[in-house]
């Protein structure tokens, strides 16, 4: 749906960036590849779980949390995977997983990069919840732009007015990204209320409590 | 998601002669008919290598259930993008609805007649190693998670969890998959005990024999035929 020059840069970019994460990564514990692999796992598990919200069902993504867990590298890796996966079953397609990496990338590095910022002076869980949701919010208005660019390109390729193509994407697609921000920042929520509990020392630790980053 | 563990299944367990056809040809299938799709413009052309994909998947032993809805979804995503740009002649959009079709189904047949180790171990000669070994590790984790999730979901309605408001349902549903980010933290740690025991040299290795030609890779290399032939003499003008 979308032209070449878009998805074929995207994979150029994602490469590129996985080359740096490869690099930044090396020499990390094997035990860390195996980390990374379930976390990978649970982004496509987080897919798979319906969260009935009223008419609609959300399916969660998890890219913000995994980005504040397992930092932008980690990460990347982790979506580039989720993506290859979800591609090889025909949820995406393959010449999309550059774009789908680098849109699941950006909401996990924007919530990694805001999160020190917004955990001093809040509880953790709910640094995390805001730093979830403004990286959904930026990967959200990513992905919009590039629904109503292919959208418009394809209506000047039809010969058709392609300003009033964007409206209809825009009504279209906002909602989603507002119930994806909120759903995953709700999300974000619970998972760092849980993990500050059990496992504190497995959050990153600007956002760890005091008593266990001491 | 019970997709995946569906097709998982029927990729070990399927008996067509597609499932004992070398993983590197019908890569090389499933490739051509995607791509060949993306190029071509003429309508024709992607409804013959449509026609060739639905050929392929009615023909692995999939069951239609799991083959309609993996392609109503891609058929959904395309309708959408169809409706917003509807106007002008009718051809482009057909062309627009087919081709993400095409490649759905092709890709359902590939993973659908290729077990995992197969169809990831080539895929892992031209990946980083940490890449390579995370496809593995991620695809090994997945149906541990994905049974765990399931269970914990259950539990949740059982105990009311779906009348709950939306926020409230909301985050338990994190916290049920932050119990899942800690058992995904342990998981990994065993794992590697495990891999080492098992005289873990570095890297994970996919199976060898991906790449061995059989007798019922001539069927591969027909439809391969084919699909070169209907795209090039189907093409039209474009």
């Amino acid at each position: 749906m979308l032209p070449v020059w878009l998805w074929g840069p995207a994979w150029g970019v994602a490469i590129l960036l996985m080359i740096w994460a490869v690099r930044v990564q090396r020499g990390r514990p094997p035990q860390r590849i195996a980390y990374e692999g379930a976390l990978g796992a649970l982004m496509l598990v987080a897919m798979a779980v319906e969260v009935p919200l009223g008419p609609f069902e959300y399916h969660l993504t998890l890219a913000g949390a995994l980005g504040m867990l397992l930092g932008p590298a980690g990460a990347l890796q982790a979506a580039f995977i989720a993506s290859t996966v979800l591609a090889f079953i025909g949820h995406g397609g393959l010449t999309l997983i550059g774009l789908n990496t680098l849109l699941l990338a950006l909401a996990a590095t924007v919530a990694a990069g805001t999160l020190p910022a917004l955990a001093r002076g809040r509880e953790p869980a709910v640094a995390f919840s805001w730093a979830t949701g403004i990286g959904h919010a930026v990967s959200g208005l990513a992905w919009l732009g590039l629904l109503a660019l292919g959208a418009r390109l394809r209506a000047e390729q039809l010969g058709l007015a392609p300003g009033t193509r964007t409206p209809w994407v825009l009504g279209i697609g906002a909602p989603f990204v507002v119930l994806g921000i909120v759903a995953e920042a709700a999300a974000g929520y619970g998972m760092a209320r849980f993990i500050q509990r059990v496992r504190p020392d497995l959050l990153p630790s600007v956002a760890r409590p005091r008593e266990a980053a001491a | 998601m019970s997709l995946i563990r569906r097709l998982d299944d029927l990729a070990s367990l399927g008996r067509s002669p597609w499932h004992r056809a070398s993983a590197l040809g019908k890569l090389l299938l499933a490739l051509l008919l995607v791509f060949a799709s993306l190029a071509s413009r003429a309508l024709p052309a992607v409804l013959a290598l449509q026609a060739i994909a639905w050929l392929l998947v009615l023909t692995a032993g999939l069951p239609w259930r799991l083959i309609v809805a993996a392609a109503a979804y891609p058929l959904f995503v395309a309708a959408l993008f169809v409706g917003v740009t509807w106007g002008g002649p009718l051809e482009p959009h057909l062309v627009l609805l087919a081709r993400p079709v095409t490649a759905t189904l092709s890709m359902l047949w590939l993973i659908g007649t290729t077990p995992y180790p197969d169809l990831f171990a080539p895929l892992s000669r031209v990946l980083p190693r940490s890449l390579g070994d995370g496809l593995f590790l991620t695809y090994r984790a997945l149906f541990d998670l994905l049974a765990r999730a399931e269970r914990l979901h259950q539990a949740q309605r059982m105990r009311g969890g779906d009348a709950a408001p939306a926020a409230r349902r909301v985050v338990t549903t994190g916290e049920g998959l932050a119990t899942l980010v800690v058992q995904g933290f342990e998981r990994s740690q065993r794992l590697y005990a495990v891999m080492l025991l098992r005289g873990h040299s570095g890297r994970v290795c996919g199976c060898r024999h991906w790449a061995e030609l059989g007798r019922d890779d001539v069927w591969v290399g027909l439809v391969f035929v084919a699909a070169v032939s209907a795209a090039v003499l189907l093409r039209g003008g474009a």
